[in-house]
């Protein structure tokens, strides 16, 4: 007798983990939304901490206004591509948020995977061609359906540290530098003599906001139209990588290893850099950096051949194709392309608002800096190039050129190689 | 035949009925982990089969491509680049690893004072999140700002891009592995050294064996069957390892390519180039390599393990 009570006890015990193992599945799955109580439910996949509080300021606001929908906002990480893989997994399960964060580079593998929701009529009847540049819009057009409606975008500018201009006494950078004065500039503060392990300028192998830049200002190019050909063989292409390497070997940039092990913007912040680069999504961390906040300013991305050259990049708010609220998903990613909504994100000064209206907030909430140099020229920008290999094709970019940084190979000679195994993979 | 005739009989029955009555019980109490084996280890490895042999899209669209992954492994230099890599790292961290666990068993084994504390302290990376080990090492290393490169400065040698040189960066990687696994493997032997009978040690004193001699004649001989098994899981977690990898090297790094090992190459094509199907085929190559090894050590084994 006794032994059967122990026994049913252990059952009862085996059942009750049972179950709380199979309740934790279901826990897990989240991002279901549903309609309960008379009130549609939506949910926003985002990705940045940063912005939290202006996407809870927006969902206030949307939850104001139409009182039978609530938005749950899921936040998962970008690092590590945590992102990415559980929207992947939550959308092949049928459970991924209505409305999430989508960028540039996932565009073409998102929408050939079908998840994205059609939003071209959508936008037609909204406000958003006429208040949006083409650029911005069009990053998110496939085939002429369009499948985000654009959130933010980012550019960079030339960040620069006042305590070390002034010890050496050189005159700060300015808005109407080029690239040969940002050389001059750089070899001025060397021969001034800065202190150990302080550097000039930072030259690490990064596309978007060195590199790319100054190839497209240059006249060369990455990738064809179609996608089927790579365009590192161009002298053009090479003459705008070229000029970066020069500085690293001038002495003028740490070496492309130490880079690669300290960032530059570790570097920036640890006032080991009088200058350098930074995209726009840097300000925050700037800004909120007590070593350097007030130490700190930035002027326009110099020219190269006297013609503008930044990188644009951005995301957009997409809509779930399988979401089962779609109508209610589409008008509330429609309402955050609206004026009233770009201002409340633009005001927390923390990303740029792709609204064209919009985009003077961000240098508002940040007076201190000279922030209208990400602005000024955004509309000349040149996109990044895009296509269904581009995770591959970056990395394959990146170990190539890492060794022409480091004067492992020369150039021309990486370029050659990457351009083959490139056009290899595009082929595929 | 005498034996038949009392396997047939009535109680025979009786156990019976009662052997199933246990069985039905014994199902319900290992079904919990059965189940999450199954939901969490086995049906994924099953479907990890089914993935080899298609070309699975980012939201695991499945096209069957037959043994096309498999070929196109064979051709593809970077498998085995990245295989090489592991080897190297298996075959260094193996031994020297194993070695040293050994070692510090056997000093742990014997009376000195504080045996705890430093059984603590030996056992600390192995409960420590290797993410959070790798960070640590990872600024040690580093060429600028390193502790590693400050205290040979400071002896008046020459600093040194421990991570970023293509031929020290495995290296490097591999001694912050075999630290952090140093300590679990001490654990093991240890207990392994505990459960051999004291009376060998007391009879080998006897005939006048030193401490060296009874070592390698009883410690070593008796430990056999311990070693075997942490030479077999410390290959297997060789062949595994990926997370202080991940976390010490990034894209831009000069030894980029000479620290990738088989695995990281699996997560890049699974989870940041989306092809699902072809990191399966990686997989389950890995697997077999794996298995393949551990087949050999197995039957390697009754040459060399004492089963007393």
């Amino acid at each position: 007798m006794r032994k059967n009570l122990k026994k049913l006890a252990a059952l009862g015990l085996a059942f009750v983990m049972g179950a709380a193992l199979l309740a934790g599945c279901e826990s897990s799955g989240g991002g279901d939304s549903s309609s309960s109580g008379g009130k549609t439910k939506l949910t926003l996949g985002i990705w940045d901490e940063n912005q939290r509080p202006a996407m809870e300021a927006l969902v206030e606001a949307y939850e104001a206004e139409n009182e039978d929908v609530t938005v749950e906002i899921q936040l998962t990480p970008y690092k590590g591509s945590e992102y990415w893989t559980k929207l992947e997994a939550s959308a092949t399960g049928g459970k991924a948020p209505d409305v999430f964060w989508l960028n540039v580079l996932h565009v073409d593998s998102y929408v050939d995977g079908g998840i994205l929701a059609d939003l071209t009529d959508a936008i037609a009847d909204s406000d958003i061609p006429d208040n949006y540049s083409e650029t911005l819009i069009d990053n998110y057009v496939r085939d002429g359906v369009n499948y985000a409606v654009p959130k933010d975008f980012d550019t960079n500018a030339l960040w620069y540290n006042k305590e070390i201009f002034d010890a050496a006494g050189v005159d700060y950078p300015t808005d109407d530098m080029d690239y040969e004065d940002l050389k001059a500039l750089a070899l001025e503060l060397q021969a001034a003599g800065l202190d150990d392990g302080v550097y000039p300028f930072a030259c690490p192998v990064d596309f978007q906001t060195w590199y790319y830049q100054t190839v497209y200002a240059n006249g060369g190019w990455i990738l064809n139209d179609d996608a089927t050909e790579t365009g590192y063989g161009e002298a053009k292409t090479q003459e705008g990588i070229q000029c970066w390497i020069d500085l690293i070997e001038a002495g003028l940039s740490p070496k492309a290893s130490a880079l690669a092990e300290t960032t530059a913007d570790a570097m920036f912040s640890g006032g080991q850099l009088a200058m350098n680069f930074a995209g726009s999504y840097m300000v925050p961390e700037y800004a909120g950096n007590d070593a350097i906040a007030d130490k700190v300013d930035c002027v326009e991305i110099p020219t190269f051949n006297g013609v503008e050259d930044n990188c644009i990049n951005g995301l957009g708010y997409a809509v779930y194709e399988g979401s089962k609220n779609k109508d209610a998903a589409i008008e509330f990613a429609i309402w955050l392309g609206s004026e009233e909504a770009m201002k409340i994100q633009g005001e927390t000064g923390v990303v740029i608002s792709a609204r064209t209206d919009a985009q003077k907030y961000f240098a508002e909430a940040n007076p201190d800096y000279n922030l209208a140099a990400y602005t000024n020229h955004a509309d000349e920008a040149y996109p990044l190039p895009v296509c269904l290999k581009a995770a591959e094709l970056y990395d394959l970019e990146s170990t190539w050129l890492t060794k022409a940084y480091t004067g492992e190979m020369t150039l021309e000679d990486a370029c050659k190689e990457l351009k083959t195994e490139a056009d290899a993979l595009l082929a595929k | 035949m005498a034996g038949e005739k009392v396997k047939t009989g009535i109680p025979k029955r009786r156990a019976g009925s009662r052997e199933k009555k246990d069985w039905v019980a014994a199902y319900i109490f290992i079904a919990p982990v059965t189940l999450g084996l199954i939901v969490f280890y086995i049906w994924p490895f099953i479907q990890n089969v089914w993935f080899s042999f298609n070309e699975v899209s980012k939201f695991n669209v499945a096209t069957f491509v037959g043994l096309q992954n498999y070929i196109d492994i064979f051709k593809d230099s970077e498998v085995w680049r990245t295989f090489g890599n592991t080897l190297k790292y298996v075959i260094f961290t193996v031994p020297i690893g194993i070695f040293l666990s050994i070692f510090l068993a056997a000093l742990l084994n014997s009376k000195i004072r504080g045996t705890s504390i430093y059984r603590t302290l030996y056992f600390l990376p192995s409960v420590t999140m290797a993410a959070a080990v790798s960070m640590v090492w990872k600024w040690i290393y580093n060429e600028k700002m390193g502790i590693l490169n400050s205290v040979i400065k400071g002896l008046g040698g020459e600093g040194h891009g421990w991570l970023t040189n293509g031929t020290t960066a495995l290296y490097m990687i591999m001694l912050v592995g075999i630290w952090m696994t140093v300590g679990y493997n001490m654990i093991i032997l240890l207990a392994g050294m505990q459960g051999i009978s004291r009376s060998y040690y007391e009879a080998a004193s006897i005939d006048g064996a030193g401490t060296f001699a009874q070592f390698f004649k009883i410690t070593i001989p008796m430990l056999t069957p311990t070693i075997f098994f942490v030479l077999i899981t410390s290959i297997i977690s060789g062949f595994q390892v990926f997370d202080v990898i991940y976390m010490m090297i990034g894209k831009t790094n000069p030894a980029y390519e000479n620290t990738q090992t088989v695995v990281m190459l699996f997560y890049r094509q699974a989870f940041d180039y989306g092809h699902k199907g072809y990191a399966a085929a990686i997989s389950i190559l890995i697997f077999a390599v794996i298995m393949l090894v551990t087949v050999i050590q197995m039957v390697g084994q009754k040459k060399w393990v004492n089963y007393e």
